[in-house]
C-alpha cells in the first residue's frame, strides 16, 4: 500500500470520528462480556467475530495512527498497521456482521460494536474492499433514481397485472393500485416483487386508505455496503417522490433496515428534516386494527405460530407489542421464542448477508440458534416482519429441518380479511389458480 | 524520609494526584470538543424521563443483563468496584478519624473493626482482581487482551498485594500511618519515627509507589470508563 493509499484509508478515521465513536474507541475495557452475545461468535467460537474484536481491529490502528500513547507505545496497546492482512480481517468481520446490536444490548457499557464497524466499513471503502456485490446492488438502485423515466412504463405495465391480482382477492373490480397519485395520505414503500405489495394493498384497500405505491423500493444497499453517500441517494429517491406527491406519511415494507435508515439515519445523513411522518408497517397494521378501520373476520387461527424479532424491527426500533397484538388478533396460538423481545437471537441474516454468496455457508451455521429456538416452539408457522429474516429463516428451514413456513405479518392478516388460510403466500398469477392448503 | 522515600512517597503522590485530576479534565475536555453525530444510537425498549435516569443509574452500576451470559464476571467486577470504594473510603479514616464510629466502638472496638472490615475487603479484592487475571490467560480473552490489560491488572494487583501486606503483617500503629497522611496535606512529607524505624517502611513506599503509577496512568488508560460510562451508557437510551 502506497502512501497516499494509506492516507486516504486512515483518513477516514480522522475525518468520520465522531463523539460517540471516541467513547467507544475509549471506554471499552475488552472484557469480552458481549462474545456470547453474538451468535456469529457462539456458533464458530472464531475470535474474528467477537465483537469486541471487530471493533478491537479499528481500536488498534486508530491507536497507531492517531493516539500519542501508541505512537510512542504501540506494542502496549497492539497498534496495528493498515496492510493488507489488517484489511483482509477488517473485511471478513465486518462484512459478516447482521448489524443485530444483541452485543450492545449485554455489553456493560452499552457499546455499539456497529457503530464502529460504520468506520470499518468506509476504511475499507476507501481502500477500494467495499464488498463487491453490496456495491453493485446500491450502484443498481441509484441508477434506477436517476434514469426513473425508463422504467417507468414497464413498472405501470407490471402494476396493471398486480392491480388484476388484487381485484380478484379482494373481489372487487374497483380496488386499485395507485401510482404517482399527488395528495394520497401515504406513500407505501415496498420491495421488489409482488409478495411484497399485494398483502398491504389487501389491507389498504380493506381500510379505504388513500395511499400510493413508490417507484422505489425500500431496501438499502447502500446501507449494508457502508456508504452513507450512497445510502443517502438511494433512500432521497423515496423522500423526494414523498415531498413531490405531497404525502402525509411514509410507511416502510416490512424490511428492517429499510425503516431504520428512514426513521434514524436519513436526517442526519441529508442533513434536512423529512416533512413527512415515517411508519413501519407492522405498526400501521396495529394502528389499523386498534383503529377499526379494517375489521379482522371472526373465527382465529388455531395453529401454533411463533413470532420472530426481527433485530431491527425489535432492538433497535422498538416494535415489540405491535405485532403481538396484531397476531393475537388473528392466531389464538402464539408460542414466544425463547430468549425473545430484547433479548432475541438474530437470524443471521440481516446486515445484508442474504445478499452475498460469499457468506452463505457462514449464515446457514451461524443461524444454528435461531433454528433450535424455533425448534423448541414446535409451531409449524414463524411469522416475521422483515424480508431479510425471513429469507434466512426459510434458508434454516431447509437445512435444519425445520418443517416450518415462514411468513410476514400483513401476509397473516391479508389472508385472514380475504378469508384464507394465514399461511397462504402472495405470489404473482396465483389469483386465478388458488393454491390448496393443508 | 530518605530521599527516595521521599521521591515516591512523597514529590510522586503530588504527581499522580495532578495527573489524575488535570488528566481527567483533559479527557473530558477532548470527547467534548469532537462533534458529535446527529444519529440516536439507543436501542430498545426505551425510557424516558424520571425512568431514563433509573435506567441509566442501573445500567451504569449494576449492568443486569451480563447476569444473563457471565454471572461469575458480573460477581467479581461487582466486586471488584464495590470493594475499590469501600478500600478508598476506609483510607479516609487516616485523614479524619470516623469519630461516631470509634466513639461508640472504643478504641480497641475500632481497631478490631478497622481490621476485619478493611482486612476482608482486602481479600475480596485481591480474589477478584486474580480471577480477572487469570481469565485473561484463557482463550478467547487472550486473544483479544493487549500489554495493556495485563500492565493495569498486574498495577492493580501490587497495590493490593502491598496493602494487604501492611495490613496484615504492618508491625505499625494507625497513628503513625494518620501522622505520614498528614504530612503529605500540609505538603511536607514526612515519616514519623515509628514508621520510619521499622521495616514496615519499604512496604509502605512500594504500596504508594504502584498506586501512584496506577492513578497516573488511569485517566491515559482504558480504565477511564470511570468517567465514560456515564455518557455511554446513557447514549444506549438515546431516543429519536
Ligand atoms: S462487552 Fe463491551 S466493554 Fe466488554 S469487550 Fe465487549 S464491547 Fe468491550
Ligand atoms: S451486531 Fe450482532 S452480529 Fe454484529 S457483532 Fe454484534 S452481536 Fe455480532
Amino acid at each position: 500500500m502506497n502512501k497516499a493509499e494509506l492516507k486516504a484509508v486512515t483518513g477516514v478515521l480522522d475525518k468520520g470520528m465522531n463523539r460517540q465513536l471516541l467513547y467507544y474507541l475509549d471506554v471499552c475495557t475488552r472484557c469480552s462480556i458481549c462474545k456470547d452475545a453474538c451468535h456469529q461468535y457462539v456458533s464458530t467460537g472464531d475470535v474474528l467475530f467477537l465483537p469486541a474484536y471487530r471493533a478491537e481491529l479499528i481500536r488498534r490502528v486508530y491507536k497507531k495512527y492517531f493516539t500519542r500513547s501508541g505512537l510512542f507505545l504501540p506494542s502496549l496497546y497492539e497498534g496495528r498497521e493498515v496492510d493488507d492482512r489488517l484489511l483482509d480481517e477488517l473485511y471478513r468481520s465486518t462484512y459478516a456482521c447482521t448489524g443485530c446490536r444483541r452485543c450492545m444490548y449485554y455489553c456493560p457499557f452499552s457499546i455499539d460494536t456497529t457503530w464502529l464497524l460504520g468506520v470499518a466499513k468506509a476504511m475499507l471503502i476507501a481502500a477500494g474492499r467495499g464488498a463487491q456485490i453490496l456495491t453493485e446492488l446500491a450502484g443498481a438502485a441509484i441508477a434506477k433514481g436517476e434514469n426513473i423515466d425508463l422504467f417507468k412504463d414497464i413498472m405501470l405495465d407490471l402494476n396493471k397485472e398486480t392491480e388484476k391480482e388484487l381485484q380478484s382477492l379482494v373481489n372487487d373490480p374497483t380496488a386499485a393500485i395507485p401510482i404517482e397519485k399527488e395528495g394520497a395520505d401515504i406513500l407505501y414503500a415496498a420491495l421488489a416483487g409482488v409478495h411484497s405489495i399485494l398483502p398491504p394493498a389487501v389491507i389498504f384497500h380493506k381500510a379505504g386508505l388513500n395511499w400510493t405505491l413508490s417507484l422505489f423500493e425500500s431496501s438499502n444497499y447502500g446501507y449494508f455496503l457502508g456508504d452513507a453517500e450512497k445510502g443517502r441517494i438511494i433512500a432521497k429517491r423515496i423522500v423526494d417522490e414523498a415531498t413531490r406527491l405531497k404525502v402525509k406519511e411514509v410507511v416502510i415494507s416490512e424490511c428492517g433496515h429499510a425503516y431504520r435508515v428512514m426513521q434514524y439515519l436519513y436526517e442526519t445523513w441529508a442533513n434536512e428534516k423529512l416533512p413527512f411522518r415515517v411508519t413501519a408497517m407492522v405498526e400501521i397494521i396495529a394502528r389499523l386494527i386498534r383503529e377499526g378501520h379494517v375489521e379482522i373476520p371472526s373465527g382465529k387461527e388455531r395453529k401454533l405460530v411463533t413470532y420472530h424479532d426481527p433485530c431491527q424491527v425489535g432492538r433497535n426500533a422498538g416494535f415489540y407489542d405491535e405485532p403481538r397484538y396484531v397476531l393475537s388478533q388473528v392466531a389464538s396460538n402464539l408460542r414466544e421464542l425463547t430468549p425473545n423481545r430484547e433479548k432475541n437471537w438474530c437470524c443471521g441474516g440481516g446486515g445484508g448477508l442474504v445478499a452475498q454468496p460469499e457468506f452463505d455457508e457462514f449464515r446457514i451455521k451461524t443461524g444454528e440458534r435461531k433454528a433450535e429456538q424455533i425448534k423448541q416452539t414446535r409451531a409449524g408457522l414463524v411469522v416475521s416482519p422483515c424480508e431479510n429474516c425471513r429469507l434466512q429463516i426459510a434458508a434454516l428451514n431447509e437445512k435444519y429441518d425445520l418443517d416450518i413456513k415462514v411468513t410476514g405479518l400483513s401476509d397473516v392478516v391479508a389472508n385472514q380479511l380475504i378469508g384464507r388460510d394465514i399461511a397462504t403466500s402472495f405470489e404473482a398469477g396465483q389469483a386465478e389458480e388458488p393454491e390448496s392448503e393443508d | 524520609m530518605n530521599w527516595l522515600s521521599f521521591l515516591l512517597a512523597g514529590v510522586l503522590v503530588y504527581v499522580a494526584v495532578v495527573a489524575f485530576l488535570v488528566g481527567t479534565a483533559f479527557r473530558i475536555y477532548y470527547w467534548l470538543k469532537v462533534p458529535r453525530s446527529g444519529i440516536k444510537l439507543g436501542i430498545f425498549p426505551q425510557t424516558h424521563g424520571r425512568r431514563r435516569f433509573v435506567q441509566w443509574i442501573k445500567d451504569t452500576f449494576l449492568f443486569p443483563q451480563v447476569l444473563d451470559v457471565d454471572r461469575p464476571m458480573w460477581l467479581f467486577v461487582i466486586l471488584l468496584h464495590i470493594g475499590g470504594v469501600a478500600a478508598f473510603v476506609g483510607h479516609l479514616r487516616l485523614i479524619q478519624e470516623f469519630t461516631p464510629l470509634a466513639n461508640a466502638l472504643g478504641k480497641e472496638g475500632m481497631e478490631q473493626f478497622s481490621l476485619i472490615s478493611g482486612g476482608i475487603v482486602g481479600i475480596v479484592l485481591l480474589v477478584s482482581v486474580l480471577y480477572l487475571i487469570a481469565r485473561r490467560f484463557k482463550s478467547p480473552y487472550r486473544d483479544i487482551s493487549t500489554p495493556e490489560d495485563y500492565f493495569l491488572l498486574i498495577l492493580v494487583f501490587m497495590v493490593l498485594l502491598l496493602g494487604n501486606h501492611l495490613r496484615f503483617f504492618g508491625q505499625v500503629d494507625v497513628e503513625a500511618y494518620r501522622a505520614y497522611v498528614h504530612s503529605l496535606l500540609t505538603f511536607s512529607p514526612e515519616f514519623p519515627a515509628e514508621l520510619a524505624e521499622s521495616g514496615t517502611r519499604w512496604v509502605l513506599v512500594t504500596h504508594v509507589t504502584f498506586s501512584n503509577l496506577l492513578l497516573i496512568y488511569l485517566p491515559f488508560s482504558k480504565l477511564v470508563h470511570y468517567i465514560g460510562t456515564y455518557a455511554v451508557n446513557l447514549m444506549r437510551s438515546e431516543a429519536r
